[in-house]
């Protein structure tokens, strides 16, 4: 039997294909993908009104120039930094024991070696404590005074592109690899042919004169086309909402420097991740009925890869997506077992990982062809 | 290998534990072939295997000389309407039929073209750009009648076809169905409506529990059913002395008067000495205005060969 494709198998496989997206992007049972891809987005743009409505709570408390909230050192006393910044957004004054307040900052011990006073008259004594608190626009610095003496200034920028890079690194690897594409892809590729067998609508294709592999990879293609613009789109759109708001210096230089590179490899890795996912989907909808058990143990698959033999980690498509990813994502070294789980087994180089990827998925899509070959329209069993 | 025919060789189908077929052999020809046989019977699944929908246990099953393996090949000679209510949600009637015509590899002005004619001949032109789903249930009968049809298929393979026709586009389906039989085509169709079989089919399959029971032209069928007597209804003037002529003849069984006394009933074990008996009535002077073989139809092969309740 030939199984090259020929002119006219491309063609039927658009047909197909051109079909099965009005399917694969607005079928009723997938529509949920869409929260899924636009999490990251929603959940950025959420911290960006609310980092909008933090800035404008800030200068409506006062404004104060760069120059100046850069200027203040320690050693100035609160008198003299009032005088050339007469407006703070706070000002706040308290007063410590001396002894909470040396056993706080660990300079208890000198102090009563130095003046040797006994515990009942320190704790008679008292510090004069005072926070003034600047906004220059862009960041928060709190002044910290000790008897009018200014001892630390903390930095805090309402807006960190550092920090939030980061964090989208760690929501991208945990939540969007690992969860959003990888449910995603099953609600999008499982219900190509899966669905059609609940819809009883399959036997529309197969009295076709057409191939079942080439049913099979127009198929895909529209799922991978759907599921591609879902969550690559989804991916952008999520990076976008982290740069949108550091629009300044900083967001320019980061662009120019890796920022673009940065973007086109998260799509990358979003459109990689759907190429093999999708492909496991496709044929676990050809042999199995239920979605939740090939979802479950694909999941436990791929949560144990870093425990599994170099040969056998390489069969996982997270494996290959995580070495694709541009940054590292934040991991809490305090946890061991987590650290296990969730860090790359051994990452590949990126060229590696997208030919071993791609090798994945059409084993996985060759093994798909072979079922769909003898799948038969039974529609009493669904 | 080219054929002409449909041909099952001992073809067997299990959905797991339950029977669809069993060791079936037929050899289909071309013209107009219903299959009876009551609910479960295997009607739908022989249709559904020759159709590759489903793949026979044991067995092998020809069309045309084409595998059902190889949909490729097989489905741009033969077209079928499925039972199968349910349509593409996407799809109007037009894109229904259009989709699979270029399928086939039509333009898209040649695949609306012939899907027009299609759905012309199925009465559903006014419907064309209607959802599917939306349709009634005859309107998806007929449009998945038309296509069945609109790439003019060597092998048309017809479940029910005729349920929910009005009765024009009915008469105009038959109509379509015998063009076909005339140009040497086949017209595999299974129907409850015994008497719309009779009327239309070259041959008949009787299947009765996945297994089949007789197969052939209905005039041969019934020739071979020795255990129940043929029924003939004459009409005549002198229907009480016809009758007792009758009476006289070793081979008729059993004879019954019309109410009105100008027609007779008559069993007979055998068919040649009855006719030659009616000759020698005739010659004698005694007119005889008709003879209607009364069993001779699907109706009654069924009630012989399967007995029971009618699907």
């Amino acid at each position: 039997m030939t199984t090259a494709i020929t002119k006219v198998e491309v063609q039927q496989a658009w047909t197909i294909a051109r079909s099965e997206m009005r399917r694969a992007f607005l079928s009723k049972r997938g529509l949920w993908v869409y929260l899924l891809a636009l999490f990251p987005c929603a959940a950025y743009l959420a911290h960006d009104v609310q980092m909008k409505v933090m800035e404008e709570r800030w200068t409506r408390h006062g404004l104060t120039s760069v120059q100046l909230v850069d200027s203040f050192t320690k050693g100035e006393t609160a008198d003299a930094v009032l005088k050339r910044a007469p407006n703070p957004a706070f000002d706040h004054s308290w007063k410590n024991r001396r002894d909470d307040d040396g056993d706080r900052d660990g300079r208890a011990a000198e102090g009563r070696e130095k003046t040797g006073k006994d515990r009942k008259e320190r704790a008679e004594e008292t510090v004069q404590r005072r926070a003034i608190t600047y906004f220059d626009g862009q960041r928060v610095v709190d002044l910290r005074f000790s008897d009018g003496v200014l001892q630390e200034k903390l930095v805090r920028p309402i807006r960190d592109l550092e920090m939030d890079r980061r964090i989208f690194a760690g929501i991208f690897q945990y939540f969007y690899l690992r969860l959003a594409i990888f449910f995603g892809c099953l609600g999008i590729f499982m219900n190509l042919f899966r669905g059609e067998m609940l819809d009883k609508t399959l036997h529309f294709w197969f009295l076709m004169p057409v191939r079942r592999e080439v049913l099979l990879a127009g198929k895909y293609i529209a799922g991978l086309t759907a599921a591609s613009v879902i969550f690559g789109g989804g991916a952008l759109l999520g990076y976008a909402a982290v740069l949108w708001p550091h629009n300044g210096v900083e967001g320019q230089a980061f662009m120019a420097a890796v920022g673009w590179s940065h973007a086109f490899w998260y799509a990358a890795a979003a459109v990689l991740g759907c190429l093999g996912y999708g492909s496991v989907f496709l044929a676990a909808g050809l042999l199995l009925r239920n979605p939740i058990i090939p979802a479950a143990v694909i999941l436990l698959w791929e949560s144990i890869n870093g425990f599994l033999p170099a040969v056998l980690q390489k069969l996982s498509v997270l494996y290959y997506l995580q070495s694709l990813c541009p940054e590292a994502a934040p991991m809490d070294e305090n946890s061991p077992m987590l650290r296990l789980l969730l860090a790359p087994a051994a990452p590949a180089s990126k060229s590696l990982a997208i030919v071993g990827l791609v090798a994945v998925t059409a084993l996985v899509l060759w093994a798909a062809s072979r079922a769909v070959r003898t799948i038969e329209i039974n529609y009493s069993t669904e | 290998m080219t054929s002409t025919e449909v041909i099952f060789t001992d073809v067997s189908k299990f959905y797991g534990e339950v029977l669809g077929v069993n060791k079936v052999t037929l050899h289909i020809p071309p013209g107009i072939t219903s299959l009876v046989g009551p609910n479960g019977s295997g009607k739908t699944t022989l249709m559904n295997l020759m159709t590759g929908l489903i793949r026979p246990g044991r067995g092998s099953i020809s069309v045309l000389g084409l595998s059902p393996n190889e949909p490729e090949k097989l489905m741009r000679v033969t077209g079928y309407a499925t039972q199968f209510d349910s349509a593409p949600r996407w799809a109007t009637g037009m894109e229904f039929v259009t989709t699979g015509l270029t399928l086939y590899g039509y333009s898209q002005h040649d695949a609306r073209d012939r899907a027009w004619q299609a759905l012309d001949q199925v009465g559903l032109t006014e419907a064309a750009e209607r959802k599917v789903a939306g349709y009634s249930k005859g309107m998806r009968q007929r449009v998945r009648l038309a296509q069945a049809i609109a790439h003019d298929p060597q092998v048309l393979v017809l479940d029910e076809p005729l349920n929910g026709l009005d009765p024009l586009v009915r008469a105009e389906t038959i109509t379509l169905f015998r063009r076909y039989a005339a140009e040497g085509r086949h017209v595999i169709l299974s129907s409850h409506v015994l008497q719309e079989v009779d009327l239309i089919s070259d041959q008949v399959i009787l299947i009765s529990n996945g297994m089949i029971v007789a197969e052939g032209e209905i005039r041969g069928v019934r020739d071979e059913i020795s255990e129940h007597p043929s029924q003939f209804i004459i009409r005549c003037r002198d229907a009480s002395r016809i009758a007792s002529l009758l009476f006289c003849e070793d081979h008729v069984t059993e004879i019954k008067m019309n109410d009105d006394r100008l027609g007779l009933l008559v069993l007979t074990r055998n068919r040649e000495e009855f006719s030659q008996a009616l000759t020698r009535i005739a010659l004698a002077g005694y007119s005889i205005d008709g003879v209607i073989p009364s069993d001779e139809n699907v109706d009654a092969l069924y009630e012989y060969l399967i007995g029971g309740g009618r699907s």
